[in-house]
């Protein structure tokens, strides 16, 4: 009679993905395929034989991405580009035939969550889903959403327990659930040197993964640890990946790049919940829009107890706890 | 949470394609326009001047949701909304062919009558029992306390009887769930999607997957 669906971690063949984007494998490319390919981009006359005019769109599809802009100040023509290039370079390079969205923000839309800390029974479907939905690499077993599992009376995740497996719920412990808050004054923005990482108008904090440098700045600047670090290639077993993208969500990262949770961006522009709201068993995950006074979200916000997370730091996060 | 960060050893060529590239971001940092966001002021601020509805129709990607679903017969703050149908999923359902009327002779046991259901609902010692929620004639029908007929689509003006806090929770979008969207016309989860009716209480179980230690 319950709903609950089983998540199987299938353990599979973990075949490494080729990075889409890679500035390094550009590199390598460009000091071997320099003198051929440009001599014959520059004259116009292409390579003859089939791979080596596939090499050939490849290099110069590389050579665009690279100098391509941030994605704040493309046109839709040149967002339409990129999309273009990079789903041409995973269908080269991998085979996948990718749908990656650059859907814009919706007017008078402003996301907000709510957590429940008395309903979350902590059976973590929500982290199995967001891994899945989002791309997560599997074999670092990155993670965008954590749960701890608490005793009562203690609000700081700090002091749960955060790698528990055991049944659950464990009589008189509670669950709470960590991930990127959304804060509207974002301390990882201001620390960001390249300006990669912004707000955008519907509220959701964004990375553009090509624009990013690695640096770092972010995560140590977010009091929330709510970014997560590439240290290698993403592995993702090839039928495993989601490819309903989008370019400021869960398209396939490349090493050396930050991310964190988007609010499922290519789900929610939709007009979907976030993969975590879907897949949690309880209800007790609420999502919606702020700036409509009949959404859920606002029921909470106006009903419930609620507070929000080291609320004296003034990052202003739109992540809310509530208790019944 | 410390680690060190091993970068491969660089080649001349691309130290020096790096090195220019990290000039020419801060430049551009420096140089291009602030592209800042629509707003400024705290969310609650913004939160307090938005009172017109959102018209959920506007999102145009919102699809019908696969599973059947009835419009419940209550409202909530967005006025009507729609749940997700109870009766298919009943296996048994309808009740009446053997609840006809006639004495249901109980010969297969078990097989024949209701062994699977057992009820673990209500305060320790005073569990509740078939008739509190089943009608007492027609089993196609739940009973409300009045012993008015309520139809397994809406078991949830039945638990609302007893639960007034979950089911005004409910309606308003802090128990229970939306199906899929949050946007588009409101489909939620019904009371017994969730809650099996004669063993409401969640069963423990393993999570469904862990977390590795974090850095
Ligand atoms: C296969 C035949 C069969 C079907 C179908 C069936 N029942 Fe029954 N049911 C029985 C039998 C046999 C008994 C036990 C005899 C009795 O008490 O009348 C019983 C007893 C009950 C009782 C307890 C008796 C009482 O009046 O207190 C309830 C409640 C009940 N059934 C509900 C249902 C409901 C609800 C459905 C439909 C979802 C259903 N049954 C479908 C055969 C059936
Ligand atoms: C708390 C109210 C409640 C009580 C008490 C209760 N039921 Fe039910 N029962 C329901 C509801 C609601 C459903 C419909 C469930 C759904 O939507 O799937 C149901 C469904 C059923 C069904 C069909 C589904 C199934 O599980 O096979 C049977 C048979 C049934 N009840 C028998 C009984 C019997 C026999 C008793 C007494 C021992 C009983 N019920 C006590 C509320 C109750
Ligand atoms: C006749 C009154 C009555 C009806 C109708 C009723 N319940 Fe209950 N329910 C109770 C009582 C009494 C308790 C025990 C409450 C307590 O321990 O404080 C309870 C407890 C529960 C619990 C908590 C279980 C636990 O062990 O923690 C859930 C969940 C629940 N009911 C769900 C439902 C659902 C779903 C329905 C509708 C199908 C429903 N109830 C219909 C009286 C009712
Ligand atoms: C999305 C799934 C879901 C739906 C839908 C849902 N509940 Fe619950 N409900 C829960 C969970 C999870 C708990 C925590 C229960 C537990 O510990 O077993 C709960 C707890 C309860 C409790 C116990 C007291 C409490 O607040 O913790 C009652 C009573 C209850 N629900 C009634 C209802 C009623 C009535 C409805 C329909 C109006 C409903 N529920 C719909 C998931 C749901």
């Amino acid at each position: 009679m319950s709903n609950r669906k089983k998540t199987d971690d299938a353990p599979g063949n973990d075949t490494t993905l080729p990075v889409q984007n890679s500035r390094r494998n550009f590199l390598k490319g460009l000091s071997i395929a320099a003198a051929a390919c440009s001599a014959s981009l520059a004259t116009g006359c292409l390579p003859t034989t089939a791979r080596a005019a596939e090499s050939g769109e490849q290099f110069a599809l590389q050579w665009q991405e690279y100098f391509k802009k941030h994605y704040r100040l493309m046109t839709q023509k040149e967002k339409d580009e990129t999309v273009a290039r990079l789903e041409r370079q995973a269908k080269l390079q991998s085979g996948l035939d990718l749908q990656i969205s650059t859907q814009a923000p919706r007017e008078n839309v402003l996301y907000g969550y709510a957590f429940n800390i008395t309903r979350c029974e902590g059976f973590m479907e929500c982290v199995a889903a967001c891994i899945k939905e989002n791309n997560l690499d599997r074999k670092a077993k990155t993670q965008y959403i954590r749960v701890f599992e608490m005793e009562p009376g203690q609000l700081d995740p700090g002091t749960g327990d955060g790698k528990y497996f055991h049944e659950v719920p464990v009589d008189n412990k509670f669950y709470m659930a960590v991930q990127c808050f959304h804060c509207e004054k974002a301390p990882c923005i201001k620390a960001c040197p390249t300006k990669a990482t912004w707000r955008e108008p519907d509220g959701i904090v964004v990375v553009d993964y090509d624009w990013c440098i690695g640096c770092r700045y972010c995560q140590a600047a977010c009091p929330y640890f709510g970014r997560r670090f590439n240290w290698a290639k993403p592995s993702i077993p090839k039928e495993e990946i989601n490819r309903k993208q989008h370019y400021l969500g869960n398209r396939i990262r490349p090493m050396g790049k930050m991310e964190k949770c988007t609010f499922c961006i290519q789900r929610t522009r939709e007009g979907k919940l976030p993969a975590c709201v879907e897949a949690c068993p309880t209800g007790s995950r609420v999502f919606g829009n702020l700036l409509d006074p009949e959404s859920e979200i606002r029921f909470v916000l106006k009903n419930k107890k609620v507070f929000r997370m080291k609320e004296d730091l003034g990052t202003d996060p739109k992540f809310w706890y509530f208790i019944d | 949470m410390k680690k060190t960060i091993c970068l491969p050893p660089l080649t001349m060529p691309e130290k020096m394609v790096r090195t220019l590239l990290f000039f020419f971001i801060i430049g551009w940092s420096l140089l291009h326009p602030h592209v800042s966001a629509a707003s400024e002021g705290s969310v609650l601020d913004r939160i307090g001047i938005a009172t017109a509805p959102y018209d959920n129709s506007a999102v145009d990607s919102v699809q019908p949701i696969t599973e059947e679903t009835v419009a419940a017969k209550e409202r909530n703050q967005g006025g009507t909304f729609k749940i997700l149908a109870r009766k298919k999923n009943i296996e048994r359902y309808p009740c009446s062919s053997c609840h006809n009327g006639k004495p249901v002779a109980a010969r297969d046991g078990e097989a024949l009558t209701h062994g699977s259901v057992s009820i673990d609902h209500g305060r320790e010692g005073s569990s509740l029992s078939c008739i509190d929620c089943h009608h007492r004639d027609d089993k196609d029908f739940l009973e409300d306390k009045k012993g008015q007929k309520i139809d397994f689509d809406h078991s949830y003006l039945l638990c609302g009887q007893c639960h007034f806090r979950q089911k005004r929770d409910w309606l308003g979008g802090a128990h229970g769930k939306r199906v899929t969207y949050w946007a588009g016309a409101r489909v939620v989860y019904n009371c017994t999607t969730c809650h099996n009716p004669h063993a409401p209480r969640f069963a423990k179980r393993f999570p469904a997957t862990y977390s590795p230690p974090s850095e």
